[in-house]
């Protein structure tokens, strides 16, 4: 899970560097370069015009204040509202990280033994039904509060 | 006077003009002409793999810059354009709306029409499915065989043969990738048992040249088939434009949106909107040959028949695709030498209740994002990018088309627009039950033949009706003499000297790429029109 490292102190402040950062944490493990987090903000002035509904936005807010729940919220709102602002906006960094060559590497392809490929997707769907528990717990706490 | 005014720069307009001009025919072409000029210039010459490792660039094309390369919401047509080939779709639901509620209407005025993101399979009808048409293969194979020398087809002498005849000019065929070639190795090893039960494999023909050939070519395996067209090895119609300007006897006017046609004292007078300055201009021609693309060649021929409100039908292959696991490639690793193309057909012979022919095709999914397909699954981001990454080497993905027949359910009609309002093309589309149920038994049928080669099938996505972007039958040729039909000559009846040469004039659809055969019926109705008119 993210702590409140997962944002720069000087991306504070700055909602679009702030989701930039903790996204590409979440995702890849790392903090995007400054041209990344202009690109997402570029790419989310151009996808997102209107205002998203409160309760969306609402979510998005608590993982500004709690980045570690990133992970939780984006597992159950994956199940249950794929469409959404969260998941949507977690999406638009990926692509913005899978088209740059120092992150392309990490959404290529990999060829692996079938022993990992086991691995992978036994871990990756035991991680996943983790979370997905916990953000059932959580979805309606980040709903309610504020946005 | 010009002799013959073609309308459009797709597969039909060029290919009836590049007959007609070989036999001596003066021809001016007539098209809107989008290109791209912002994209293609920055896609470097270098494997798919390579330049996303390298190119700092690579956000521009792969994503856009309007970041149109990111769409959210369901899966829909077009999902396959990346934002080099998203000009193909450009203007046109401005300039030629549409009410479609249920049905995605792809319409182009780009250079090449549809055929500029054309997936390149080449699939040559049967006597069955010229059935209807007045007229059988062996009158189309001469211009089946002088197309594919035209754009250049690479294939092999496989089981495919009996559904697809060869032609003296086809090229050694691409090579195949890790993914299909597991396949193919375990059809080998079945081959005589499934073609006992009426299953046949081989590799897709295809236009690309796997030799240099009219200049273009030979193809390198950048896997870049998606996002550019680098050495111009895989066909795409503004190549036989390319070839043409080169010609005195033809002259290729941009810009323009034909409007409408008129006859009379032995020549058809055509009525062009100049797309920049909106002037209305009148090119006069001894024949007309409409290759617009099948809805605007209806909008254009029903506008001047002043046949507004009249309901005439279409058809469109229904599409599915299906993401499979390819069990054989599991623990190897892929070669990144490779092309995105379809590697693989598959095509099922069945006899009862009636014969016909129901067909696949088996492709990799490597040189799209992978972030498209992390929207797909139920996973949370992080977990389904770790997946994904693991699996996609492992995929096999299966395209489906279906036959489609006219029914009542299946129209369209032309709106006069109100008040300066343009005119709007009114599309009904709505399968009946029985047709639908066919459809999921033939996907039943070949995925069980897929499993048995190792493919598992996860889950069919159905993009919606017009999704295949195939789409025919609004002025089929048919022996009788019908109104707002065609002669065996492709000339529309009730007309002098108007032909049409696109998806218009084919009575019904095979559950194969339509393309070529567009090209090698243009081929024909340019050759009947240049003997016509000496």
């Amino acid at each position: 899970m993210l702590s409140s490292a997962a944002v720069a102190p000087e991306a504070q402040g700055d909602p679009a560097a702030s989701e930039a950062q903790i996204f590409a944490r979440y995702l890849v493990g790392r903090m995007p370069p400054a041209d990344l987090v202009e690109r997402y903000r570029d790419a989310s002035r151009a996808i997102w015009s209107a205002p998203a509904p409160p309760g969306e936005e609402a979510l998005v807010a608590f993982v500004l204040r709690h980045p570690w729940a990133v992970g939780p919220l984006d597992a159950i709102t994956s199940v249950l509202h794929p469409s959404g602002q969260l998941r949507s906006k977690i999406l638009t960094m990926a692509a913005v990280l899978e088209a740059s060559p120092a992150f392309a590497d990490e959404f290529l392809p990999r060829s692996v033994s079938r022993a990992a490929l086991a691995w992978q997707l036994f871990a990756g769907g035991a991680a996943a039904s983790v979370q997905v528990l916990v953000g059932l717990v959580l979805l309606p706490i980040a709903r309610r509060a504020r946005a | 006077m010009t002799d013959v005014i073609v309308v459009g720069s797709g597969p039909g307009g060029l290919h009836a003009a590049s007959r007609l001009v070989q036999a001596g025919v003066r021809v001016v072409l007539l098209d809107f002409g989008n290109r791209d000029d912002r994209y293609a210039p920055l896609i470097p010459r270098r494997p798919f793999s390579e330049l996303r490792r390298s190119d700092p660039a690579q956000h521009r094309y792969l994503l856009g810059d309007r970041f149109e390369g990111i769409p959210f919401g369901p899966v829909r047509v077009g999902a396959q354009l990346t934002p080099p080939r998203m000009h193909i779709l450009a203007d046109a639901p401005e300039r030629q709306p549409v009410d479609a509620p249920s049905f995605a209407a792809s319409m182009s005025l780009a250079r090449g029409g549809l055929g500029a993101g054309w997936s390149a399979g080449v699939f040559p009808f049967s006597d069955d499915e010229l059935d209807g048409m007045g007229f059988r293969v062996a009158d189309l194979q001469a211009h089946y065989d002088a197309v594919a020398e035209r754009i250049g087809v690479a294939g092999n002498h496989d089981d495919l043969e009996r559904f697809l005849p060869p032609s003296p000019s086809m090229m050694p065929a691409l090579e195949l990738d890790s993914n299909a070639e597991v396949v193919w190795q375990r059809y080998q090893r079945a081959r005589a048992t499934l073609n006992a039960r009426g299953f046949f494999l081989g590799q897709t023909r295809l236009a690309v040249c796997t030799r240099l050939h009219r200049g273009r070519g030979p193809y390198g395996y950048l896997d870049l088939d998606y996002w550019a067209d680098p050495d111009r090895a895989v066909y795409r119609p503004q190549w036989t434009l390319d070839e043409l300007l080169e010609l005195g006897t033809f002259t290729y006017l941009d810009r323009r949106l034909v409007r409408r046609f008129t006859e009379g004292d032995g020549r058809v007078t055509v009525e062009a909107e100049d797309a920049d300055s909106g002037t209305i201009e009148r090119h006069e021609a001894r024949a007309l040959v409409i290759a617009a693309g099948t809805f605007a060649t209806a909008r254009i021929v029903l506008r001047s028949l002043d046949r507004y409100d009249t309901p005439v039908p279409f058809v469109c292959n229904e599409y599915a695709y299906v993401p499979t696991v390819n069990l054989g490639m599991l623990g190897h690793s892929a070669r990144d030498r490779r092309a995105s193309l379809a590697q693989l057909t598959a095509m099922v012979q069945l006899e009862q209740p009636r014969r016909r022919v129901i067909q696949a095709q088996l492709f990799s999914y490597r040189s799209l994002l992978t972030f498209k397909l992390m929207k797909e699954l139920p996973l949370p981001g992080r977990q389904a990018l770790r997946i994904l990454r693991v699996l996609i080497p492992n995929f096999a993905i299966l395209g489906i088309h279906h036959e489609d027949r006219p029914s009542p359910g299946k129209t369209c009609v032309l709106r006069r627009g109100l008040d300066g309002a343009p005119d709007r093309l009114e599309i009904t589309y709505q399968p009946t039950a029985e047709e639908q149920a066919v459809q999921r038994a033939d996907e039943r049928m070949l995925l069980r033949f897929f499993r048995s080669l190792g493919c598992i099938p996860l889950k069919a996505i159905r993009p919606g009706h017009g999704s295949s972007i195939h789409y025919a039958g609004t002025f089929p040729i048919t022996p009788d003499d019908a109104p707002l039909t065609c002669d065996r000559d492709g000339r529309l009846r009730g007309t002098r000297a108007v032909y049409l040469a696109d998806g218009s004039v084919f009575p019904w659809l095979p559950p194969k790429g339509l393309t070529f055969n567009i090209m090698a019926n243009a081929d024909r109705v340019g050759l009947q029109l240049a003997r016509t008119l000496r």
